[in-house]
């Protein structure tokens, strides 16, 4: 809604052109916008003047898509362009625009034949056109496009003034302000400069005590030690992760219809760890590609995997699988190919590349190496979309193991002998020994043990009709199921006896399953009663014979069946379906006095000796489950429940991340035509595109040879995409400001040969993302003053040259981030599960599906929760943090790896009217009451002081304590005002304070937190 | 301050004078002296060369059906399904023609043909069918263009209304009010140009979702993002001052902060710093004008009256069409009204009467409110949803109630106003309302008929982005519909 002049349809920083765009777009030709008009004595620069002007304009019909080739011949090779289109005419005739036929349909009479045609929308303009008559008059020298030769080392360019530059950057951005007759700015001041250095590297403002110690020390290595500080500090890692995040489209949600919760926190916590631990940018790149390939791959490295997984999913009902599937793997081969490449591979899913060498073939190549995951396409609408892995942190851990260990000794002790409690039951054996010793005849049915497996967790709608686990197949107990990434086996249950309600199942929303034989001697109906919490599933020998769908608690007799059994073995298998809470069951069978009993009393009447292992253990357990009440035997009993419980409990809270986990036999791989998923053509098999250098023979056709292949030391690509991004973080502005772009419709670089010498740098460095930012930060380029001239301004509007320092607005964490840090609010921990600082209530709601879990936004509680850093935010992708969005941060629901940057209205609003804004601006009030000395001028300072950081000058300070006494007399008027003004946030005001004087502070906070300078980088 | 440093400044404060005098100010004065406020549509006009030709609409308002209504039960009436009655239409292969069906109903063993259980009549001089459930359509059938062959592709919700709204199945593209935005501009300085709401309804609870995306500015700017007009608490995000904190102290703070920003421009002459300013005494202004553009106590009795008596609550759809006219008196480009709950999976019976009662008064106030004050002209008003409803019951079917699964290949919307010829029956579909027989429109076709009553061709309005030109109507061949125009 700002006035927007539009100067160009191009995609640019709006704000910085706004208020000058009237005149500009007349009066100038601005530097860098069009770069290819740069005119001179030199020679045209195919590369960077020509190409771009072919592709944009010519490619479509004249390119590398041969399916829409027209006149026979394309403008993207050379020998095509050199030679005779389908008239017969030679195209370029290089050294003789007259003879080009280029050059004759470019400037046609007759509308009809004058190219590009009109319809197109794509007419060159007069500039345009005189530039490829040079450049055919100069010989039409050729090269192939920048971006796919290798860099190149190159000697570094000489300058006229050898003092200004500190390091290899310094000498190319020197040598082209020469040549554009510019000279660089005086350098920054201190302050300007720690300020702007800490922001670049951390994402937070410094400290005051920090800059006043860099102001004291007057070594001249300075500056190097702040620079040498804040790479050290953990902050480096969250705030570097965050730009990784909006490529790797993280968020807390699946990001489609239902978006529900997704947990993949420990992915984001890995990335940040990543960055502070200098992990070489080869390993991050490989780890995230292939992390689960590696040899044994650790914990970590599974975590790194989930890159691939951040893809936005859905599991809305009508859903075709094949349709999800291949959406799914389209968005991770776009992304791939935008975050490694540079290169916009989108196209290519429907058809051949209109610009760019690539083809659609090349596209499900490429599609081939990500389409084999070992999971659902449809996400379930869980949380733990498998494939997984469980992350427990340390301590988890420890008590996890702990916990193992104590229930395996109780169990042992309690199923193995145990000479007290085998005293007791020798003595209590004695006592119901009979002379009858027939166990035929007088157990009806036998009954075997109980086995049991699960949880299987599910949505609750879900959990009685779909099948899990053992269900439909015959029972084998042997069997092991995987409920997302944790193995589950049978397990003996002997202490569940019959004729007694259980209730110590899974508490987890899930299914589990006991099962059991049933033996007869002759088929026979026999009546069985259950109980359930709360739905029941029974199945016998296979078959379902009763289903309720129910929410109770369990009790006696509250499902009454008749047991259809066949002489011999039968198998009874029973579903309990949890909806929450306790969970559990009730089983008997109706039998002539008590089975288990009378099968007791025949096994004690078999001689000691000559019992069976299975005859042992069935008495002991008989014995110990129904007759034995010796405390020391009720002891172990209640502690191994209590340690299972205790387990139980800890799984649920185990920490669960995406991730990814490849099938045994990969997926076959097809050209879809029209991109259709149902319209299958050729067969493809994993492969790189062509028009880039092959894969070497020896690497694996899977994602760790292709993530080998990106960090080959020969590929054109990776490390100056890399680098590019790393260098848009600081100056603002990319050398290719297409960051997601290096085809021949991106911008070519501003600077190509210094973008090919910090790519090099940066693998001769063993991509060092440290050190690259310290050559970055430690440049005179980075040091300049960002003061603007007029002559500056005029030829270089978007700062692309560099003759100044880097301007611009902060992004929208580290606004956020600044406020709570002035404020002393911010809450400096590491990691963990997403927060939800307040938001306006109904956002959520007002697009939520009912069904979602995440349809209410319900507010964390507690400054560890709401002062944390904005990356912790938890980022719902159909409704983000408005914080966020109106600070043009991405959505996350796909990939971005550059943001703009706008001036609204709302941004305004937000800045001056967000209770946390507000809620800043009264902590950083009252710490200049208690801490900002007695007078007026000094508080004023204060606060002035830790957000700007500089001193004030008097005329500011003079502003400040007028504003203050203005405020105070309003709210010495209306104390009332002022009570609520102070009541807001979190956090409680002190109520040591004035509370007239405090709101009168917290408004000169509200002011200082908006302005220009302080919510800019100078 | 040295010479060149002071000459920057002076050419600055040129800059914003000579900018304020054709573009905010003359906005802002216009709105605070006029009376009529349409002429206050003297704001900046977006990018150059637009509109491409004399637009017939000068905003449009976008009244969207979320879900996917029944086109069987409103205005597509097929007299023959009776004799139909649970017929398996999965039979019907010269009728079914290979349409892939939802894994909700692909399982069914049969798909039994469902006639509408409520009664048709002709309206108007157009003759259009209309159902029983919409009697104020019925009563302004001239004033509509009804298309009855809208199409798509997609079959589900989310990618059908992302679809729809964005032009692509996936997130990432810009919608369609965020093309105006960027395309014209605003004509109005002082409120946003693309305003979203997201009223209550009263059929199916469960409703499906909505996603900040439809209204979102995908690869363009985020200034073109729709901005929300809440039912409660702020209207606008943030606009409310501090608790405690009065218009005239938030003044003074304003004043004050000009004076320091004003300081910063000169030390670093950024024209960003020019822009930051502009925009505070926007947000400010947006304080009152959005307070103003909510408050309903000017309006008459036979206003509240003719919308219905939803029109008092806050939030419904009737209020929001309210709104929507007020809005379009000051200017805004484009309103978008979701209204959710149009997914009758089951129980058409039940819901579809309370979605109808829902909109078809206030749709009908709308427009007679529009026509009343010379507005309906210059406004496009359009109606419709992302895809319709299948002939073939989902669940349980009786004659008095049955479920709808969705339906791709045809479904209605109408437009009214701004250049569309009114009273109008556009295309044809099948006995089964199952096909296009006559005059498809696509999806993208619709879009680019509305950018066109906009004065924007849709092919021109492009935006480079990933090395494409991007744009809403997609790389296929589509095209407006010019039987719809006036």
């Amino acid at each position: 809604m700002t006035t927007n002049p539009g100067c160009t349809g191009q995609k640019r920083d709006v704000a910085t052109l706004k208020a000058f765009c009237f005149s500009s777009a007349l009066l100038f030709v601005p530097l860098m916008l069009a770069p290819q008009l740069v005119m001179g004595d030199e020679k045209v620069d195919f590369s960077r003047q020509i190409r771009p002007i072919l592709s944009d304009k010519c490619f479509a019909c004249h390119g590398p898509d041969d399916t829409h080739r027209e006149g026979g011949f394309r403008l993207d090779e050379q020998e095509s362009a050199f030679g005779e289109g389908d008239s017969g005419e030679f195209i370029i005739v290089p050294g003789n625009p007259e003879k080009s036929e280029l050059m004759a349909r470019l400037v046609h009479e007759d509308d009809d034949l004058r190219m590009p045609p009109e319809s197109t929308n794509k007419s060159l303009k007069t500039e345009e056109i005189e530039l490829i008559r040079r450049w055919i008059a100069e010989g039409a020298p050729w090269s192939q496009h920048w971006a796919f030769a290798v860099p190149q080392k190159r000697e570094l360019p000489k300058v006229a003034n050898a003092s200004w530059p500190r390091n290899f950057i310094d000498h190319y951005i020197l040598a082209r302000l020469q040549k554009e007759q510019l000279s660089p700015t005086e350098p920054a001041d201190k302050v300007t400069l720690i300020r702007r250095v800490t922001f670049d590297l951390t994402g937070l403002p410094p400290m005051v005590e920090e800059v006043d110690a860099f102001l004291a020390d007057e070594s001249p290595n300075a500056y190097e030690k702040v620079v040498d500080r804040l790479l050290n500090s953990p902050r480096f890692g969250e705030h570097m992760a965050r730009f990784w995040l909006d490529a790797a489209r993280y968020g807390d949600t699946h990001g489609l219809h239902l978006d529900n919760y997704r947990e993949m926190w420990p992915y984001r916590d890995w990335v940040i760890r990543a960055f502070n631990k200098n992990k070489p940018f080869d390993e991050f790149i490989i780890e995230q590609m292939a992390g689960d390939l590696l040899e044994n791959p650790t914990l970590d490295q599974q975590v790194a995997s989930g890159f691939n997984r951040c893809n936005v999913s859905t599991n809305e009902g009508g859903s075709i699988r094949e349709e999800v599937y291949v959406r799914n793997v389209v968005d991770r081969v776009v992304t791939n190919g935008t975050v490694f490449l540079g290169l916009t591979l989108e196209c290519t899913r429907c058809h051949d590349h209109k610009y760019d060498p690539l083809t659609m073939k090349d596209f499900y190549s490429m599609f081939a190496f990500f389409n084999s995951i070992d999971g659902n396409p449809l996400d379930e609408n869980r949380k733990d979309h498998a494939p997984i892995v469980r992350v427990p942190d340390e301590g988890m851990q420890e008590k996890l193991e702990q916990l193992a260990r104590r229930i395996a000794t109780l169990e042992k002790k309690l199923s193995g002998e145990w000479a007290e409690i085998d005293t007791l039951q020798r003595e209590w054996e004695a006592s119901i020994r009979t002379t009858e010793n027939n166990l035929e005849s007088i157990s009806a049915a036998l009954l075997g043990d109980w086995y049991t497996v699960g949880p299987f967790p599910d949505t609750q709608r879900y959990l009685i009709n779909r099948k899990h686990g053992p269900e439909g197949q015959p029972i084998d107990l042997k069997q092991t199921f995987d409920n997302n990434g944790q193995k589950l086996t049978w397990k003996r249950r002997g202490d569940w006896v019959d004729g007694k309600p259980h209730a110590d199942l899974s508490h987890e929303i899930a299914a589990n399953f006991l099962y059991r034989t049933v033996t007869v001697d002759s088929p026979r109906k026999i009546k069985a009663s259950f109980g359930s919490d709360d739905g029941i599933k029974i199945y016998l020998n296979d078959k379902e014979i009763l289903k309720n769908d129910i929410s109770r608690a369990v009790a006696p007799d509250q499902e009454k069946v008749d047991l259809d059994l066949k002489k011999g073995e039968n198998h009874l298998l029973v579903k309990i379906a949890n909806y929450g809470g306790v969970a559990g069951f009730y089983f008997s069978l109706a039998t002539k006095g008590d089975s288990a009993l009378n099968k007791a009393i025949a096994i004690a009447n078999v001689e000691v000796g000559k019992r069976s292992p299975r005859q042992i253990q069935e008495l002991r357990d008989y014995f110990r489950n129904q007759i034995c009440d010796a405390q020391l035997l009720v002891d172990a009993k209640k502690s191994l429940e209590q340690s299972r419980k205790e387990r139980a409990d800890l799984d649920r809270t185990i920490p669960t991340t995406l991730v990814w986990k490849e099938l045994k036999q990969p997926r076959k791989a097809f050209v879809l035509k029209r991109g259709e998923y149902n319209i299958k053509g050729e067969e493809v098999k994993r492969r790189t595109p062509l028009a880039l250098p092959p894969m070497a023979p020896s690497l694996p056709r899977n994602r760790l040879g292709f993530a080998k292949w990106l960090v080959d030391p020969g590929h054109p690509l990776t490390a100056r995409v890399a680098v590019n991004r790393f260098w848009l973080r600081v100056f603002g502005t990319g050398i290719v400001k297409t960051a997601e772009d290096f085809g021949s419709q991106g911008e070519p670089p501003s600077h190509p040969k210094l973008l090919d010498a910090l790519a090099l740098e940066f693998l001769e460095n063993d991509w060092d993302t440290k050190a690259l930012m310290k050559q970055l930060v430690m440049s005179s380029t980075y040091r300049q003053s960002s003061r603007l001239t007029e002559e500056l301004w005029k030829k270089d509007p978007e700062n692309r040259l560099l003759a100044r320092g880097p301007r611009f607005r902060l992004d929208a964490e580290m606004l956020r981030d600044q406020a709570l840090a002035v404020s002393g609010l911010l809450v400096n921990k590491i990691g963990g599960p997403g927060v939800k600082p307040p938001q306006p209530d109904g956002l959520w709601f007002a697009v939520g599906y009912s069904g979602s879990n995440t349809v209410r936004f319900r507010k964390d509680a507690g400054p560890d929760k709401v002062h944390r850093r904005t990356i912790y935010t938890f980022i719902k992708r159909t409704a983000p943090p408005p914080q966020m969005s109106i600070a043009d941060a991405p959505s996350r629901e796909f990939c971005s790896v550059r943001r703009e940057r706008t001036n609204t209205p709302l941004l305004a609003l937000m800045m001056l009217n967000d209770p946390q804004y507000v809620e800043a601006a009264r902590a950083l009030a009252e710490r200049a009451m208690i801490a900002g000395g007695e007078t007026v001028e000094s508080r004023a300072a204060y606060i002035f002081r830790r957000c700007a950081m500089r001193k004030p000058t008097a005329e500011e300070l003079d502003d400040l304590v007028v504003d203050y006494h203005e405020h105070l007399a309003a709210f010495t008027r209306n104390t009332d005002a002022a009570k609520k003004l102070v009541n807001i946030g979190e956090v409680s005001p002190t109520d040591n304070v004035n509370v007239n004087e405090l709101a009168a502070w917290t408004m000169v906070g509200n002011l200082i937190l908006n302005l220009d300078e302080v919510i800019s980088k100078n | 301050m040295n010479p060149v440093e002071e000459h920057v400044l002076n050419t600055t404060r040129r800059h914003f004078f000579s900018q304020s005098a054709s573009g905010l100010g003359a906005a802002a004065l216009a709105t605070l002296m006029s009376t009529d406020k349409t002429e206050a549509a003297t704001g900046h006009r977006g990018l150059p060369g637009l509109p491409h030709f004399e637009s017939k609409a000068k905003r449009a308002i976008y009244l969207f059906m979320a879900g996917g209504p029944s086109q069987l039960d409103t205005f597509d009436y097929k007299p023959q399904l009776k004799q139909h009655f649970n017929a398996d239409l999965r039979k019907m292969e010269s009728v079914t023609m290979g349409q892939r069906i939802t894994t909700m109903t692909s399982g069914q063993k049969t798909l039994p043909i469902a006639p509408s259980k409520y009664k048709f009549q002709q309206h108007g001089k157009s003759g259009a069918w209309i159902s029983e459930l919409l009697p104020y359509h019925a009563k302004m059938s001239d004033d509509l263009a009804i298309i009855k062959t809208v199409n798509t592709e997609a079959i589900n919700h989310d990618p059908a209304i992302t679809y729809i709204c964005t032009g692509h199945q996936l997130p990432g593209r810009a919608s369609l009010g965020s093309w105006l935005s960027y395309g014209l501009g605003s004509a109005n300085e002082n409120l946003p140009s693309f305003v979203v709401m997201t009223p209550s309804w009263t059929g199916r609870k469960q409703a499906q979702a909505l996603f900040n995306r439809l209204w979102g500015s995908g690869f363009l700017p985020s200034e073109h993002q729709g901005v929300s007009l809440r039912s409660s608490g702020d209207p606008v995000l943030f606009l409310s001052n501090p608790p405690g904190i009065s218009s005239a102290m938030r003044r003074r703070m304003l004043d004050r902060l000009e004076r320091f920003n004003q300081r910063t421009l000169d030390r670093f002459a950024d024209p960003e710093t020019k822009t930051r300013m502009e925009q505070y005494e926007m947000a400010f202004k947006m304080q009152s004008s959005v307070p103003e553009l909510a408050d309903f106590s000017g309006e008459t009795k036979e206003t509240f009256k003719s919308y219905g008596p939803d029109v008092n609550k806050p939030g419904t759809f009737a209020a929001s069409c309210l709104l929507a006219r007020r809005m379009a008196e000051r200017g805004v480009q484009f309103v978008q009204i979701f209204h959710r709950g149009w997914d009758q999976h089951g129980n058409v019976g039940g819901d579809l009467p309370n979605q109808c009662r829902d909109i078809d008064q206030p749709c009908w106030a709308l427009i007679q409110d529009l026509k009343q004050r010379g507005l309906l002209e210059d406004t496009l008003v359009v109606w419709g949803g992302e895809f319709g409803r299948t002939v073939y019951c989902q669940g349980t079917l009786t004659k008095e109630n049955y479920g709808r699964d969705h339906h791709p290949r045809n479904f209605p919307v109408w437009m009214s106003g701004g250049g569309i010829k009114p009273g109008q029956i556009y295309g044809e579909t099948d006995e089964f309302s199952y096909n296009v027989v006559e005059n498809p429109v696509h999806i993208n076709d619709l879009n680019a008929t509305i950018l066109n009553r906009l004065g924007i061709d849709h092919k021109r309005l492009t935006f480079k982005f990933q090395g494409l030109d991007m744009r809403l109507t997609g790389v296929l061949d589509h095209a407006p519909v010019e039987a719809l125009f006036l």
